[in-house]
Protein backbone atom coordinates (compact mmCIF):
# COMPACT_ATOMS: atom_id res chain seq x y z
CA UNK A 1 0.00 0.00 0.00
CA UNK A 2 1.45 3.38 -0.98
CA UNK A 3 1.84 6.15 1.59
CA UNK A 4 -1.04 8.30 0.31
CA UNK A 5 -3.51 5.43 0.42
CA UNK A 6 -2.28 4.51 3.87
CA UNK A 7 -2.87 8.06 5.15
CA UNK A 8 -6.33 8.24 3.59
CA UNK A 9 -7.37 4.93 5.09
CA UNK A 10 -6.03 5.87 8.51
CA UNK A 11 -8.01 9.12 8.41
CA UNK A 12 -11.25 7.48 7.25
CA UNK A 13 -11.04 4.80 9.89
CA UNK A 14 -10.15 7.18 12.68
CA UNK A 15 -12.90 9.66 11.83
CA UNK A 16 -15.72 7.50 10.54
CA UNK A 17 -15.10 3.80 11.28
CA UNK A 18 -13.39 3.65 14.66
CA UNK A 19 -14.30 -0.02 15.19
CA UNK A 20 -12.79 -1.20 11.90
CA UNK A 21 -9.12 -2.19 11.57
CA UNK A 22 -7.40 -0.16 8.81
CA UNK A 23 -6.45 -3.33 6.94
CA UNK A 24 -10.13 -4.29 6.64
CA UNK A 25 -11.02 -1.13 4.70
CA UNK A 26 -11.01 -2.09 1.05
CA UNK A 27 -9.79 0.46 -1.54
CA UNK A 28 -13.08 0.12 -3.43
CA UNK A 29 -15.52 0.11 -0.52
CA UNK A 30 -18.32 2.60 -1.27
CA UNK A 31 -18.09 5.12 1.56
CA UNK A 32 -21.16 7.07 0.47
CA UNK A 33 -23.68 4.34 -0.26
CA UNK A 34 -22.28 2.44 2.69
CA UNK A 35 -23.32 5.39 4.90
CA UNK A 36 -19.82 5.87 6.27
CA UNK A 37 -19.30 9.44 5.03
CA UNK A 38 -22.31 11.79 5.18
CA UNK A 39 -22.54 15.42 4.05
CA UNK A 40 -20.60 16.81 7.01
CA UNK A 41 -18.13 13.99 6.56
CA UNK A 42 -17.51 15.07 2.97
CA UNK A 43 -16.63 18.56 4.15
CA UNK A 44 -14.34 17.10 6.76
CA UNK A 45 -12.58 14.99 4.12
CA UNK A 46 -12.11 18.03 1.86
CA UNK A 47 -10.63 20.11 4.70
CA UNK A 48 -8.34 17.26 5.73
CA UNK A 49 -7.07 16.70 2.17
CA UNK A 50 -6.16 20.38 1.90
CA UNK A 51 -4.23 20.33 5.15
CA UNK A 52 -2.63 16.93 4.86
CA UNK A 53 -1.49 17.12 1.24
CA UNK A 54 -1.36 20.90 0.88
CA UNK A 55 -3.60 20.82 -2.18
CA UNK A 56 -6.28 23.24 -3.23
CA UNK A 57 -9.61 21.54 -3.78
CA UNK A 58 -11.33 22.97 -6.85
CA UNK A 59 -15.01 22.49 -6.16
CA UNK A 60 -15.92 23.02 -9.81
CA UNK A 61 -14.42 19.60 -10.41
CA UNK A 62 -16.04 17.93 -7.44
CA UNK A 63 -18.76 15.33 -7.61
CA UNK A 64 -19.71 12.49 -5.32
CA UNK A 65 -17.52 10.06 -7.26
CA UNK A 66 -14.42 12.01 -6.18
CA UNK A 67 -14.93 10.76 -2.64
CA UNK A 68 -16.84 7.52 -3.09
CA UNK A 69 -13.93 5.20 -2.29
CA UNK A 70 -10.43 5.34 -0.90
CA UNK A 71 -9.14 4.65 -4.42
CA UNK A 72 -11.14 7.60 -5.78
CA UNK A 73 -9.81 9.93 -3.08
CA UNK A 74 -6.28 8.77 -3.84
CA UNK A 75 -6.83 9.46 -7.56
CA UNK A 76 -8.16 12.90 -6.69
CA UNK A 77 -5.09 13.70 -4.59
CA UNK A 78 -2.76 12.51 -7.36
CA UNK A 79 -4.60 14.64 -9.91
CA UNK A 80 -4.52 17.72 -7.66
CA UNK A 81 -0.78 17.28 -7.07
CA UNK A 82 -0.14 16.94 -10.80
CA UNK A 83 -2.14 20.08 -11.49
CA UNK A 84 -0.29 22.00 -8.79
CA UNK A 85 3.05 20.74 -10.13
CA UNK A 86 2.16 21.77 -13.70
CA UNK A 87 1.31 25.28 -12.48
CA UNK B 1 -19.40 59.70 10.07
CA UNK B 2 -17.94 57.37 7.48
CA UNK B 3 -17.66 53.62 7.63
CA UNK B 4 -14.48 52.37 9.24
CA UNK B 5 -12.02 50.96 6.69
CA UNK B 6 -11.07 47.50 7.93
CA UNK B 7 -7.40 47.64 6.94
CA UNK B 8 -5.12 49.59 4.64
CA UNK B 9 -4.76 46.79 2.10
CA UNK B 10 -7.19 48.13 -0.48
CA UNK B 11 -6.31 49.56 -3.88
CA UNK B 12 -7.56 52.90 -5.12
CA UNK B 13 -9.88 51.07 -7.51
CA UNK B 14 -11.43 49.05 -4.69
CA UNK B 15 -11.82 52.14 -2.53
CA UNK B 16 -13.40 54.04 -5.39
CA UNK B 17 -15.83 51.20 -6.11
CA UNK B 18 -16.83 51.05 -2.47
CA UNK B 19 -17.29 54.79 -2.20
CA UNK B 20 -19.28 54.99 -5.44
CA UNK B 21 -22.28 53.37 -3.77
CA UNK B 22 -22.63 56.20 -1.27
CA UNK B 23 -24.22 58.45 -3.91
CA UNK B 24 -27.27 56.12 -3.97
CA UNK B 25 -27.93 55.94 -0.22
CA UNK B 26 -30.42 58.79 -0.03
CA UNK B 27 -32.53 57.43 -2.88
CA UNK B 28 -32.31 53.87 -1.57
CA UNK B 29 -33.56 54.97 1.84
CA UNK B 30 -36.42 57.16 0.64
CA UNK B 31 -39.70 55.65 1.83
CA UNK B 32 -38.14 52.41 3.04
CA UNK B 33 -40.27 52.31 6.20
CA UNK B 34 -43.42 52.69 4.09
CA UNK B 35 -42.25 49.91 1.75
CA UNK B 36 -41.60 47.73 4.79
CA UNK B 37 -45.06 48.41 6.21
CA UNK B 38 -46.63 47.57 2.86
CA UNK B 39 -44.50 44.42 2.29
CA UNK B 40 -43.48 46.02 -1.01
CA UNK B 41 -40.52 45.18 -3.21
CA UNK B 42 -39.63 48.52 -4.78
CA UNK B 43 -38.83 48.18 -8.49
CA UNK B 44 -37.44 51.71 -8.68
CA UNK B 45 -34.90 50.84 -6.03
CA UNK B 46 -34.04 47.63 -7.83
CA UNK B 47 -33.27 49.81 -10.83
CA UNK B 48 -30.92 51.86 -8.61
CA UNK B 49 -29.19 48.66 -7.55
CA UNK B 50 -28.84 47.72 -11.21
CA UNK B 51 -27.52 51.15 -12.14
CA UNK B 52 -24.97 51.07 -9.32
CA UNK B 53 -23.26 48.08 -10.97
CA UNK B 54 -22.84 46.28 -7.65
CA UNK B 55 -24.23 43.01 -8.99
CA UNK B 56 -21.51 42.97 -11.65
CA UNK B 57 -18.56 43.06 -9.25
CA UNK B 58 -17.57 39.36 -8.98
CA UNK B 59 -18.25 38.34 -12.57
CA UNK B 60 -15.96 37.99 -15.57
CA UNK B 61 -15.72 40.93 -17.93
CA UNK B 62 -16.68 38.83 -20.94
CA UNK B 63 -20.20 38.56 -19.48
CA UNK B 64 -20.39 42.22 -18.53
CA UNK B 65 -18.93 41.83 -15.06
CA UNK B 66 -16.26 43.93 -13.36
CA UNK B 67 -13.89 41.01 -12.83
CA UNK B 68 -13.24 41.46 -9.11
CA UNK B 69 -12.77 38.82 -6.44
CA UNK B 70 -15.02 37.96 -3.52
CA UNK B 71 -12.93 40.04 -1.15
CA UNK B 72 -13.61 43.17 -3.21
CA UNK B 73 -17.27 42.26 -3.37
CA UNK B 74 -17.70 42.04 0.39
CA UNK B 75 -15.62 45.19 0.91
CA UNK B 76 -18.07 47.08 -1.28
CA UNK B 77 -21.14 45.41 0.20
CA UNK B 78 -20.05 46.40 3.69
CA UNK B 79 -20.47 50.03 2.67
CA UNK B 80 -23.84 49.33 1.10
CA UNK B 81 -24.98 47.74 4.37
CA UNK B 82 -23.78 50.85 6.17
CA UNK B 83 -25.70 53.29 4.03
CA UNK B 84 -28.82 51.44 2.89
CA UNK B 85 -31.54 50.86 5.48
CA UNK B 86 -33.72 48.74 3.20
CA UNK B 87 -32.45 45.39 4.46
CA UNK B 88 -35.00 43.45 2.43
CA UNK B 89 -33.70 45.03 -0.76
CA UNK B 90 -30.15 44.10 0.25
CA UNK B 91 -31.32 40.56 0.89
CA UNK B 92 -32.74 40.45 -2.64
CA UNK B 93 -29.44 41.84 -3.96
CA UNK B 94 -27.38 39.16 -2.22
CA UNK B 95 -29.76 36.52 -3.54
CA UNK B 96 -29.35 37.93 -7.04
CA UNK B 97 -25.56 37.66 -6.83
CA UNK B 98 -25.29 34.22 -5.27
CA UNK B 99 -28.36 32.16 -6.20
CA UNK B 100 -27.94 31.65 -9.94
CA UNK B 101 -25.16 33.86 -11.34
CA UNK B 102 -22.37 32.61 -9.04
CA UNK B 103 -23.07 28.89 -9.61
CA UNK B 104 -23.69 29.55 -13.30
CA UNK B 105 -20.34 31.30 -13.69
CA UNK B 106 -18.43 28.56 -11.88
CA UNK B 107 -20.33 25.40 -12.78
CA UNK B 108 -22.47 26.19 -15.85
CA UNK B 109 -21.85 25.41 -19.52
CA UNK B 110 -20.89 28.15 -21.94
CA UNK B 111 -24.26 27.74 -23.61
CA UNK B 112 -26.09 28.40 -20.33
CA UNK B 113 -23.84 31.38 -19.63
CA UNK B 114 -24.59 32.78 -23.08
CA UNK B 115 -28.29 32.53 -22.40
CA UNK B 116 -28.48 33.92 -18.89
CA UNK B 117 -25.33 35.27 -17.27
CA UNK B 118 -25.22 38.75 -18.79
CA UNK B 119 -28.87 39.38 -18.00
CA UNK B 120 -28.47 38.06 -14.45
CA UNK B 121 -25.56 40.30 -13.57
CA UNK B 122 -27.31 43.26 -15.15
CA UNK B 123 -30.29 42.57 -12.90
CA UNK B 124 -32.62 42.52 -15.91
CA UNK B 125 -33.82 39.08 -14.87
CA UNK B 126 -34.25 38.29 -11.18
CA UNK B 127 -33.05 35.03 -9.67
CA UNK B 128 -33.58 32.88 -6.61
CA UNK B 129 -32.61 29.45 -5.38
CA UNK B 130 -34.82 26.62 -4.17
CA UNK B 131 -33.22 24.54 -1.45
CA UNK B 132 -35.44 24.22 1.66
CA UNK B 133 -38.49 21.98 1.74
CA UNK B 134 -41.34 21.64 4.25
CA UNK B 135 -39.44 18.79 5.96
CA UNK B 136 -35.87 19.64 5.02
CA UNK B 137 -34.54 23.05 6.08
CA UNK B 138 -30.94 23.40 7.21
CA UNK B 139 -30.61 19.64 6.71
CA UNK B 140 -30.66 20.13 2.94
CA UNK B 141 -29.56 16.58 2.19
CA UNK B 142 -32.91 15.36 3.53
CA UNK B 143 -34.70 16.98 0.55
CA UNK B 144 -37.17 14.78 -1.31
CA UNK B 145 -37.86 16.82 -4.46
CA UNK B 146 -36.83 14.54 -7.30
CA UNK B 147 -35.32 15.10 -10.73
CA UNK B 148 -35.94 11.98 -12.81
CA UNK B 149 -33.95 11.46 -16.00
CA UNK B 150 -36.13 11.01 -19.08
CA UNK B 151 -34.37 11.16 -22.46
CA UNK B 152 -32.90 14.62 -22.94
CA UNK B 153 -34.72 16.01 -19.94
CA UNK B 154 -35.08 15.77 -16.19
CA UNK B 155 -38.56 15.82 -14.66
CA UNK B 156 -38.86 17.80 -11.42
CA UNK B 157 -41.49 16.84 -8.84
CA UNK B 158 -41.81 18.20 -5.33
CA UNK B 159 -42.22 21.29 -3.15
CA UNK B 160 -39.82 23.98 -1.98
CA UNK B 161 -40.34 26.62 0.68
CA UNK B 162 -38.89 29.93 1.97
CA UNK B 163 -37.81 31.01 -1.51
CA UNK B 164 -36.23 34.46 -1.20
CA UNK B 165 -37.30 36.63 -4.18
CA UNK B 166 -39.37 33.66 -5.37
CA UNK B 167 -42.44 35.71 -6.38
CA UNK B 168 -40.19 38.01 -8.44
CA UNK B 169 -37.87 35.50 -9.98
CA UNK B 170 -37.48 34.82 -13.67
CA UNK B 171 -35.06 31.96 -13.13
CA UNK B 172 -34.39 29.72 -10.13
CA UNK B 173 -31.60 27.32 -9.26
CA UNK B 174 -33.40 24.21 -8.08
CA UNK B 175 -31.65 21.55 -6.03
CA UNK B 176 -33.21 18.09 -6.34
CA UNK B 177 -32.49 14.43 -5.77
CA UNK B 178 -31.30 12.53 -8.83
CA UNK B 179 -31.00 8.76 -8.94
CA UNK B 180 -31.20 6.58 -5.88
CA UNK B 181 -28.10 7.77 -4.06
CA UNK B 182 -28.96 9.15 -0.64
CA UNK B 183 -27.50 12.06 1.32
CA UNK B 184 -25.07 14.48 -0.21
CA UNK B 185 -24.27 12.22 -3.15
CA UNK B 186 -27.72 12.40 -4.67
CA UNK B 187 -28.31 16.13 -5.10
CA UNK B 188 -28.11 17.86 -8.49
CA UNK B 189 -28.62 21.54 -9.36
CA UNK B 190 -30.67 22.82 -12.30
CA UNK B 191 -31.26 26.29 -13.67
CA UNK B 192 -35.00 26.52 -14.27
CA UNK B 193 -36.88 29.44 -15.86
CA UNK B 194 -40.04 30.13 -13.87
CA UNK B 195 -42.20 30.06 -17.01
CA UNK B 196 -41.41 26.36 -17.49
CA UNK B 197 -44.54 24.22 -17.70
CA UNK B 198 -45.20 22.47 -14.38
CA UNK B 199 -43.45 25.19 -12.35
CA UNK B 200 -45.89 26.75 -9.86
CA UNK B 201 -45.07 29.85 -7.81
CA UNK B 202 -47.01 30.36 -4.56
CA UNK B 203 -48.26 33.55 -2.95
CA UNK B 204 -45.86 35.72 -0.91
CA UNK B 205 -45.47 34.52 2.69
CA UNK B 206 -46.03 37.12 5.43
CA UNK B 207 -43.11 37.27 7.85
CA UNK B 208 -41.61 39.21 10.74
CA UNK B 209 -38.94 41.15 8.86
CA UNK B 210 -37.16 41.60 5.52
CA UNK B 211 -40.59 42.68 4.31
CA UNK B 212 -39.40 44.39 1.14
CA UNK B 213 -38.11 41.06 -0.15
CA UNK B 214 -40.91 38.58 -0.80
CA UNK B 215 -40.63 34.87 0.02
CA UNK B 216 -42.87 32.11 -1.33
CA UNK B 217 -43.34 28.39 -1.84
CA UNK B 218 -42.74 26.60 -5.12
CA UNK B 219 -44.24 23.42 -6.47
CA UNK B 220 -43.01 21.29 -9.36
CA UNK B 221 -45.43 18.92 -11.04
CA UNK B 222 -44.06 17.06 -14.03
CA UNK B 223 -41.78 20.05 -14.67
CA UNK B 224 -39.49 19.15 -17.56
CA UNK B 225 -36.04 20.72 -17.68
CA UNK B 226 -33.53 20.16 -20.51
CA UNK B 227 -30.38 18.29 -19.44
CA UNK B 228 -28.27 21.21 -20.58
CA UNK B 229 -29.76 23.27 -17.73
CA UNK B 230 -27.88 21.16 -15.21
CA UNK B 231 -25.14 22.96 -13.25
CA UNK B 232 -22.02 20.88 -12.73
CA UNK B 233 -22.13 17.11 -12.76
CA UNK B 234 -25.01 14.84 -11.75
CA UNK B 235 -24.76 14.48 -7.98
CA UNK B 236 -22.51 17.53 -7.60
CA UNK B 237 -25.31 19.68 -6.16
CA UNK B 238 -24.04 19.40 -2.61
CA UNK B 239 -20.68 20.91 -3.51
CA UNK B 240 -22.36 23.64 -5.55
CA UNK B 241 -24.62 24.40 -2.62
CA UNK B 242 -21.66 24.63 -0.26
CA UNK B 243 -19.92 27.07 -2.60
CA UNK B 244 -23.08 29.17 -2.92
CA UNK B 245 -23.74 29.19 0.83
CA UNK B 246 -20.20 30.38 1.50
CA UNK B 247 -20.80 33.26 -0.88
CA UNK B 248 -24.22 33.95 0.57
CA UNK B 249 -22.97 34.16 4.14
CA UNK B 250 -20.05 36.40 3.21
CA UNK B 251 -22.28 38.79 1.25
CA UNK B 252 -25.29 39.02 3.56
CA UNK B 253 -23.37 39.12 6.81
CA UNK B 254 -20.81 41.65 5.63
CA UNK B 255 -23.68 43.99 4.81
CA UNK B 256 -24.85 43.34 8.37
CA UNK B 257 -21.48 44.57 9.68
CA UNK B 258 -22.06 47.86 7.88
CA UNK B 259 -25.55 48.00 9.33
CA UNK B 260 -24.21 47.40 12.85
CA UNK B 261 -21.69 50.19 12.46
CA UNK B 262 -24.32 52.68 11.31
CA UNK B 263 -26.60 51.66 14.18
CA UNK B 264 -23.81 52.05 16.71
CA UNK B 265 -23.03 55.54 15.39
CA UNK B 266 -26.67 56.53 15.81
CA UNK B 267 -26.56 55.26 19.38
CA UNK B 268 -23.36 57.19 20.17
CA UNK B 269 -24.85 60.39 18.78
CA UNK B 270 -28.05 59.87 20.74
CA UNK B 271 -26.23 58.93 23.95
CA UNK B 272 -24.17 62.13 23.73
CA UNK B 273 -27.15 64.43 23.21
CA UNK B 274 -30.02 62.84 25.14
CA UNK B 275 -30.14 64.24 28.66
CA UNK B 276 -31.43 62.48 31.74
CA UNK B 277 -30.91 63.35 35.40
CA UNK B 278 -28.80 66.32 34.43
CA UNK B 279 -26.31 64.55 32.21
CA UNK B 280 -26.03 62.89 28.81
CA UNK B 281 -27.17 59.28 28.98
CA UNK B 282 -23.81 58.26 27.47
CA UNK B 283 -22.16 59.23 30.73
CA UNK B 284 -24.22 56.51 32.39
CA UNK B 285 -21.98 53.45 32.46
CA UNK B 286 -24.91 51.09 31.83
CA UNK B 287 -25.66 52.87 28.55
CA UNK B 288 -22.01 53.27 27.61
CA UNK B 289 -21.45 49.57 28.28
CA UNK B 290 -24.16 48.62 25.81
CA UNK B 291 -22.49 50.70 23.12
CA UNK B 292 -19.09 49.20 23.95
CA UNK B 293 -20.61 45.74 23.49
CA UNK B 294 -22.06 46.84 20.15
CA UNK B 295 -18.56 47.88 19.08
CA UNK B 296 -17.01 44.61 20.20
CA UNK B 297 -19.72 42.60 18.42
CA UNK B 298 -19.31 44.42 15.13
CA UNK B 299 -15.50 44.31 15.13
CA UNK B 300 -15.52 40.63 16.05
CA UNK B 301 -17.93 39.97 13.18
CA UNK B 302 -15.89 42.06 10.75
CA UNK B 303 -12.67 40.29 11.62
CA UNK B 304 -14.13 36.80 11.22
CA UNK B 305 -15.85 37.64 7.96
CA UNK B 306 -12.79 39.26 6.37
CA UNK B 307 -10.52 36.44 7.55
CA UNK B 308 -12.95 33.91 6.08
CA UNK B 309 -13.29 35.87 2.84
CA UNK B 310 -9.49 35.98 2.44
CA UNK B 311 -9.22 32.23 2.97
CA UNK B 312 -12.13 31.56 0.59
CA UNK B 313 -10.51 33.86 -1.94
CA UNK B 314 -7.40 31.67 -1.85
CA UNK B 315 -9.55 28.65 -2.73
CA UNK B 316 -9.25 27.03 0.69
CA UNK B 317 -11.92 25.17 2.61
CA UNK B 318 -13.84 27.43 5.02
CA UNK B 319 -16.27 24.96 6.59
CA UNK B 320 -15.46 25.88 10.18
CA UNK B 321 -14.64 29.51 9.51
CA UNK B 322 -17.85 30.30 7.64
CA UNK B 323 -20.00 28.74 10.36
CA UNK B 324 -18.20 30.73 13.04
CA UNK B 325 -18.49 33.97 11.10
CA UNK B 326 -22.20 33.41 10.50
CA UNK B 327 -22.86 32.61 14.14
CA UNK B 328 -20.88 35.52 15.52
CA UNK B 329 -22.34 38.09 13.15
CA UNK B 330 -25.98 37.02 13.36
CA UNK B 331 -25.92 36.94 17.15
CA UNK B 332 -24.03 40.23 17.39
CA UNK B 333 -26.58 41.87 15.09
CA UNK B 334 -29.57 40.75 17.16
CA UNK B 335 -27.83 41.96 20.33
CA UNK B 336 -26.94 45.26 18.66
CA UNK B 337 -30.51 45.80 17.45
CA UNK B 338 -31.93 45.09 20.93
CA UNK B 339 -29.43 47.41 22.60
CA UNK B 340 -30.23 50.23 20.18
CA UNK B 341 -33.93 50.02 21.02
CA UNK B 342 -33.14 50.06 24.73
CA UNK B 343 -30.79 53.05 24.38
CA UNK B 344 -33.40 55.02 22.43
CA UNK B 345 -36.06 54.08 24.98
CA UNK B 346 -39.67 54.62 23.90
CA UNK B 347 -38.50 56.17 20.63
CA UNK B 348 -36.65 52.99 19.80
CA UNK B 349 -39.88 51.06 20.21
CA UNK B 350 -41.68 53.12 17.57
CA UNK B 351 -41.72 52.49 13.85
CA UNK B 352 -40.67 56.07 13.12
CA UNK B 353 -37.06 55.57 14.19
CA UNK B 354 -36.57 52.38 12.20
CA UNK B 355 -34.81 50.62 15.04
CA UNK B 356 -37.65 48.16 15.62
CA UNK B 357 -37.43 47.27 11.92
CA UNK B 358 -33.74 46.66 12.41
CA UNK B 359 -34.57 44.14 15.13
CA UNK B 360 -37.27 42.45 13.04
CA UNK B 361 -34.84 42.16 10.14
CA UNK B 362 -32.03 40.91 12.40
CA UNK B 363 -34.00 38.08 13.99
CA UNK B 364 -34.06 36.13 10.74
CA UNK B 365 -30.28 35.87 10.55
CA UNK B 366 -29.77 33.14 13.17
CA UNK B 367 -32.29 31.10 11.12
CA UNK B 368 -31.50 31.59 7.43
CA UNK B 369 -28.38 30.37 5.62
CA UNK B 370 -28.37 27.34 7.95
CA UNK B 371 -29.65 27.81 11.50
CA UNK B 372 -27.12 28.70 14.15
CA UNK B 373 -27.83 25.36 15.81
CA UNK B 374 -26.83 23.61 12.58
CA UNK B 375 -23.72 25.78 12.32
CA UNK B 376 -22.70 24.64 15.80
CA UNK B 377 -23.24 21.03 14.76
CA UNK B 378 -20.97 21.62 11.74
CA UNK B 379 -18.25 23.11 13.91
CA UNK B 380 -18.55 20.27 16.40
CA UNK B 381 -18.27 17.77 13.56
CA UNK B 382 -15.15 19.47 12.21
CA UNK B 383 -13.68 19.22 15.69
CA UNK B 384 -14.20 15.49 15.58
CA UNK B 385 -17.13 15.47 18.04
Amino acid sequence: MDETTQKIKAFIVEEFMPDVPVEDLDDDFDLLTGGVVDSLGLLKVVAWLEDEFDIGVDDSELGPDSFRTVAAIKAYVDQARETAHAE
Amino acid sequence: MALTAPTGEWTDEQKSLRKSLSQHFEALNAGHLEDDAANRFNRDKWQLIRDSGVIRIPFAEQWGGLGHDVLTLVYVLENLGYGCRDTGLLFALATQVVSAAIPLQKFGSDDLKDRYLSRLIDGEIISAHAISEPNAGSDATAMITTATEDGDEYILDGKKIWITSGPLADIITVYAKTGTAGGAAGITAFLVPTDTSGFHVGEPIEKLGLNTCPFCELEFRDCRVPKENMLGKPGAGFFILEHVMNYEILCIFMMMVGEMEERMERCIKWAKTRQAFGASIGSNQYVAGKIVDMKIGLENSRKHLYDTARRFNRGRSVTTEISMAKLITSEANVASALSAIQIFGARGYTREYGLEKGLRDAIGAPIYSGTNETQRVRIASMLGL
